[in-house]
């Protein structure tokens, strides 16, 4: 494990934006020209606001903006206007990041609430489903975002476990292979990015198993869709700093009793 | 009776550094020295002497304006050259000089083991947890913790020093007795016990990473502390210097440090003074024609100092830090914490990483309270500051969140 402590936040981003890259060129190799000029739409929505920020604010410029144009640009059909692109990723990377300061300021993902809004104000957007070649490329940058820390296996786990585990309670047929790839990019990239997620262990225990139950129950049937893991992030995401305080009051009670 | 053992699996990994190829220690005594006053956190000076005045070894240079019983004794004869405070009349630096004949012995006044060893200048070497303050004179701890834990292999081997003054540190752990209705620990590395047998003193044997060799864990491992358990940590070395102050009558100021790092010709055991001028003791050490930096502690932890600070055993010669250019200083300069899992393996103790990071940046002292931050000294979270995105001065920040609830505590 090499330490992110020298490149900053920059460096946490040049690990996530390259964990991107495989799920990216499948894309853009299966959809082809329509699918780069929304990445490069995204780019600019997403780099333009977060330059104006830093620059306003005098702050020193950053581009952490850059994951969350990639993860967007994956994930939202080749068919979808440039321009309602444009729209929801200025309000995700605002409302979500730039208002906070930036990234790792705020507690949501950017990414998850750019989508949460495309979808909620243009619900005729079908978001990319994962295939299982989309599925194989983000496993290399699952593991580098392990190996960096920057992919909680706790959080991952028990969302995992906590999926199959409703799935089963409610009697429906289990695909354990269908299910997983449907749900891994969204898992990767946006239910535990390290920012949205719980920062305490029990935290991200209790975080994972929230998201799963989510999922399941926007779902509607066993292999959830994008839409509804995006709402399931967005949702977990929003209870994530109550779950890590109500961990921390846990924990300061059990520390007063031990202590006295 | 077989001592209790702890193997610590949190905490930053050993890195990897050679141990001094030749044992023997050699003294070295500096021309000059200099008391930091940041060794005597939450102390006020009431200085006795003034610049100028010639001191013995061992003469009272100043008491705390609180408790006058509390004394800072010189650690080498010689002339006070200079007297610098810091912020609300605090101690910065206070410099002695070597002069040409030096008047080497003061004659410590030996009454009970508590007045001598707070007359003495001893008492300094005491740490409190919660805070870590050197103990009020009236103190009574619950437990007192030895530290006898080397975690750097380039640190000085605590078995072979205290050996070098068996009897001096047994004397010194029976003294430690006196002060406590409760236990004493001698934490330690495995092996064969440091001492005889001794009433009151308890063995506990720590491996594991480098937190093992933090107080802060010992006592967590031993008897936590809290806001009404007060528990002391002490070096071993300090140890050994009670010892000899009531065996012999030394004033206390010796210290064995290890001379290391990669710009050292070769690692080495010297026996130097509390506060040496750094580039004295370097001075033979070096590997001419290369610049050098020089860190009192070791290469992760030790900070760049012309002073031995109080707590370290150890010197680095290390190379200059490669200047950070433009864009990769803009690019750091973006003080965000990144909620990565290393952080939560950083600290040894049961405490929540991120959320204490939060709370210690923004000052927010009752949630780092509520998270177990009385239970942390400095050196404790310097591993944070090693780990974290933002670059934050963890434990400066930890210093000021101390103070306040000390502060509120009163």
């Amino acid at each position: 494990m090499t330490p992110l402590r020298q490149g900053g936040i920059a460096a946490v981003t040049f690990a996530q934006g390259l964990a991107l890259v495989p799920p990216l060129a499948v894309v853009l190799a299966n959809e082809g020209a329509p699918q780069i000029a929304l990445l490069l739409t995204a780019l600019i929505a997403a780099l333009f606001w977060e330059g104006l920020f830093t620059v306003l604010r005098k702050k020193p410029v950053t581009a952490n903006g850059l994951t969350t144009a990639l993860i967007a640009a994956i994930l939202v059909p080749a068919d979808l206007p440039l321009w309602q692109l444009a729209v929801a990723l200025s309000l995700g990377v605002i409302l979500a990041e730039l208002i906070f300061g930036g990234r790792g300021f705020g507690f949501l993902s950017p990414a998850t609430v750019s989508l949460a809004l495309l979808l909620f104000s243009f619900p005729q957007t079908v978001l990319r489903p994962i295939t299982p070649d989309l599925a194989l490329a983000t496993l290399p940058g699952a593991l580098l975002l392990l190996a960096f820390g920057l992919l909680s296996w706790r959080a991952a786990a028990s969302f995992i476990a906590a999926l199959f585990a409703f799935i089963a309670l409610t009697g429906g047929p289990l695909d354990p292979a269908a299910t997983l790839t449907a749900i891994s990019f969204a898992l990767i990239f946006l239910i535990c990015d390290p920012f949205a997620a719980a920062t305490t262990n029990p935290g991200r225990w209790l975080y994972g198993a929230l998201a799963g139950g989510l999922a399941l129950v926007f779902a509607g049937g066993t292999i959830p869709p994008m839409a509804a893991l995006i709402s399931a992030a967005l949702f977990a995401g929003i209870v994530a700093p109550l779950i890590d305080h109500l961990v921390v009051l846990a924990d300061a009670e059990r520390r007063r009793r031990r202590l006295g | 009776m077989a001592e209790a053992r702890f193997r610590i699996r949190k905490g930053l990994a050993i890195g990897r550094s050679k141990p001094p190829a030749d044992p023997s220690i050699r003294a070295a005594l500096p021309t000059r020295i200099a008391l930091i006053g940041a060794d005597y956190p939450g102390l006020r000076p009431a200085f006795e002497v003034a610049e100028g005045d010639t001191v013995t070894r061992g003469q009272v240079l100043f008491r705390d304006r609180k408790h006058r019983e509390v004394a800072v004794t010189a650690p080498m004869a010689g002339r006070v050259t200079g007297l610098d405070y810091g912020p609300r009349r605090t101690l910065a630096l206070l410099t002695i000089e070597r002069t040409a004949e030096p008047s080497e012995t003061g004659t410590p006044n030996i009454t009970t083991t508590r007045e001598t060893l707070l007359a003495s200048g001893l008492w300094p070497a005491f740490r409190t947890r919660p805070y870590g303050y050197i103990p009020g004179p009236d103190d009574h701890p619950q437990a007192i913790v030895v530290n006898a834990v080397r975690t750097n292999p380039a640190a000085p081997d605590p078995r072979l020093v205290i050996a070098d003054a068996l009897d001096a540190f047994a004397e010194g752990l029976r003294r430690l007795t006196e002060l406590t209705d409760g236990p004493v620990f001698l934490a330690r590395e495995p092996g064969a016990p440091l001492t005889a047998p001794i009433d009151g003193v308890q063995d506990a044997t720590f491996t594991g990473t480098s937190a093992a060799g933090l107080s802060g864990t010992q006592i967590n491992r031993l008897h936590r502390a809290g806001p009404d358990r007060q528990v002391w940590s002490i070096g071993y070395q300090d140890v050994t210097a009670i010892g000899q102050l009531f065996q012999t009558g030394t004033p206390p100021g010796d210290r064995i440090v290890a001379i290391t790092g990669p710009l050292a010709r070769a690692p080495a055991l010297i026996r130097t003074r509390l506060g040496a001028d750094l580039r004295q003791l370097a001075a033979g050490h070096i590997t001419q024609g290369t610049p050098c930096r020089l860190l009192s502690g070791d290469a992760t932890f030790g900070a760049e100092a012309a002073f031995l600070r109080r707590a370290d055993d150890q010197i680095t010669l290390a190379p200059p830090a490669r200047p950070t250019r433009g864009w990769r200083s803009a690019l750091t300069r973006h003080a965000a914490i990144t909620p990565t899992a290393r952080l939560d393996r950083a600290l040894a103790l049961d405490i929540h990483a991120v959320p204490l990071m939060r709370a210690l940046a923004i000052g927010d002292t009752e949630t780092a309270e509520r998270l177990g931050c009385l239970e942390l000294i400095e050196e404790d979270v310097a591993a944070l500051t090693a780990l974290c995105t933002s670059g934050a001065d963890y434990p400066r920040l930890l210093r000021e969140v101390l103070d306040q609830l000390a502060e509120e505590a009163a």
